[in-house]
């Protein structure tokens, strides 16, 4: 394998370094994850679009400009770093999916979305667009049009979802980085499934500007990485207020706040709290064993019980299922055999739910964040489990939870759901233990949340960055031999 | 909570109303998502509200673009 072939699988941040001294260039960098995109694919189906023209184009021209002694740009914190966005991103020249079939008629994009643009000026290069459940609507990327994203750590079975092609490019060693959205684990669940580290930032952190909406109320997005300090490094990038006129609604238009360089100043003085209740009941023996080995690590001793958890999640079950279905009712009317058939059904139902329900969930949604806000004056970062259990193999409609016959499909996101329903910080890292017991294979990662109070991102990553140090979470490029 | 009949009716005419016309083959699949988001709402019904609590939605007025002077 040359240099740069090894170079494509590690950290993003030592790609960018290995531009800026000239190691290598950044069109060969480009060229090496579309030859891995292109070497991988066909197995993991992580890609549906490849933008190799653009990336060449984009990379050639990254190096021009470094070869005329364009010092700026040479401080770019992702110079030539390929990455790749859920293809609910807006692209130019391409239509959105969302990862739909009725899209496919949309017409193509003129600009770029606000993040990938935000990406493009830290000197990332974007080399395609990713698979997902059909416009967000799922914990497994099992998607009827595009096909099942597989895990690339065992492609017998699933990546998790709605990002699942985000989290299994970044798994396969496709690109160092990656964005997807989060409704209500959609970042989460896929990261706990491949074996990657993903954050989901505070709700209105990030602009969704020129993204697809799935549900307004409780959309967020964020970056997949292999390392800590490469989301970091991403999710800086993407800081900061809108400029233009045309602005996302649901955004703070917060000024950076930047984490890269708090990586480094550890967990000390943090009061860490080990959740308790519904996130030990809904968790398999792998899962409570990851949380177990973390918590060990990082000497969190203190239980935290989240109160009104059951209330939250089914809070943002009807909002989701309300606003999603309403955003849709135009194409459930006319062409409803169109959509995805492993969720059709739930959104037409959504269309039909009572306003009256959906306007006592985001009451309670209210006196829950309200509620949490108080327990993060006792703590300052929580842990619990990001999945109940590792990933499911493709097509498997049930799975079982402590005696508990369960869908797969609309619980894999259970432990995920109530912290995005009140918008909280949260960072999934890989763990990769032994399981305490039954018969969840060891060879498969389970995600660890670590959630932090509004507007703490900086928080969570140390934490998550201690973790990675140690040696408990960690994201290695799967070897694809099956 | 409601039963599987109140659930049915409740349905076909919300979709009527809607002029959604649910085809036979997803009938099926949408009485059961209704049935469980009615199981979700039977949740949150346990939560004591007062008035005071409002939606976690907010609104911000939008104010014209800034008169360009010449």
């Amino acid at each position: 394998m040359s240099g740069v072939d090894t170079l494509v699988l590690g950290a993003a941040d030592a790609m960018a370094q290995a531009v800026r001294t000239g190691e290598v260039s950044a069109t060969a960098l480009a060229q090496a994850s579309l030859a891995r995109i292109e070497a991988t694919d066909a197995r993991v189906n992580a890609f549906t679009a490849v933008t190799g023209d653009r990336a060449l184009a984009r990379a050639a021209a990254l190096d021009a400009a470094l070869a005329q002694g364009d010092e700026a740009l040479r401080a770019s914190p992702l110079l030539g770093v390929p990455f790749a966005v859920k293809n609910l991103f807006d692209i130019a020249g391409l239509s959105t999916l969302a990862g739909s079939k009725i899209e496919r008629d949309s017409p193509p994009k003129a600009h770029d979305a606000e993040l990938v643009r935000r990406l493009e000026a830290a000197g990332a290069v974007l080399v395609g667009a990713l698979n997902m459940d059909e416009y967000a609507y799922g914990f497994t990327t099992e998607n009827s049009h595009e096909g099942p994203v597989h895990n690339p750590h065992d492609l017998e079975r699933i990546a998790g979802g709605s990002s699942g092609g985000s989290a299994a490019a970044v798994a396969a060693g496709q690109v160092p980085l990656t964005l997807g959205s989060d409704t209500n684990g959609s970042i989460r669940v896929p990261s706990s499934l491949c074996g990657v580290f993903g954050l989901k930032p505070t709700f209105g952190r990030l602009p969704r500007s020129g993204s697809y909406p799935f549900v307004s109320s409780l959309d967020h997005l964020g970056p997949f990485a292999r390392s800590v300090g490469d989301l970091a490094l991403a999710y800086d990038a993407m800081q900061g207020p809108e400029t233009g006129a045309l602005r996302d609604a649901g955004c703070l238009q917060r000024p950076l706040e930047a984490t890269h360089a708090e990586l480094a100043k550890g967990t000390q003085g943090l009061r860490i709290g080990v959740l308790d209740g519904y996130f030990r009941r809904y968790a398999g023996a792998q899962a409570l064993a990851a949380v177990d080995a973390a918590a060990q690590m990082l000497g969190a001793i203190e239980v935290a019980h989240l109160p009104l958890v059951e209330a939250g999640r089914a809070a943002a079950f009807l909002i989701t299922n309300a606003e999603g279905g309403a955003l849709h009712l135009s194409d459930l009317r006319t062409r409803a055999e169109d959509f995805e058939p492993l969720s059709r059904d739930r959104f037409l139902a959504g269309t039909l739910l009572p306003a009256a329900w959906i306007d006592r969930a985001q009451r309670v949604r209210r006196v829950y964040a309200q509620a949490v806000a108080r327990l993060f004056e006792h703590f300052d970062i929580l842990l619990a489990p990001a999945t109940p259990c590792a990933a499911t193999t493709i097509g498997q409609e049930w799975f079982e939870l402590n005696g508990q016959r369960m869908l797969v499909r609309p619980n894999m996101g259970l432990l995920t759901q109530p912290f995005s329903c009140i918008g909280l910080p949260v960072c999934a890292v890989p763990v990769w233990g032994e399981p305490a017991r039954g018969g969840e294979p060891a060879a498969l990662p389970i995600g660890v949340q670590v959630i932090g109070a509004p507007w703490r991102e900086d928080r969570v990553l140390r934490v998550a960055a201690a973790l990675q140090a140690t040696g408990v979470a960690h994201a290695p490029v799967a070897a694809l031999t099956a | 909570m409601m039963t599987p009949e109140q659930i049915e009716a409740f349905v076909d005419a919300s979709a009527s109303a809607l002029a959604l016309n649910l085809q036979p083959a997803h009938r099926p699949g949408v009485l059961r998502f209704v049935a469980i988001a009615a199981e979700m709402a039977a949740v949150l019904d346990t939560v004591p509200l007062d008035e005071s609590v409002e939606p976690a939605v907010n609104f911000v007025p939008v104010p014209p673009a800034p008169e360009v002077q010449p």
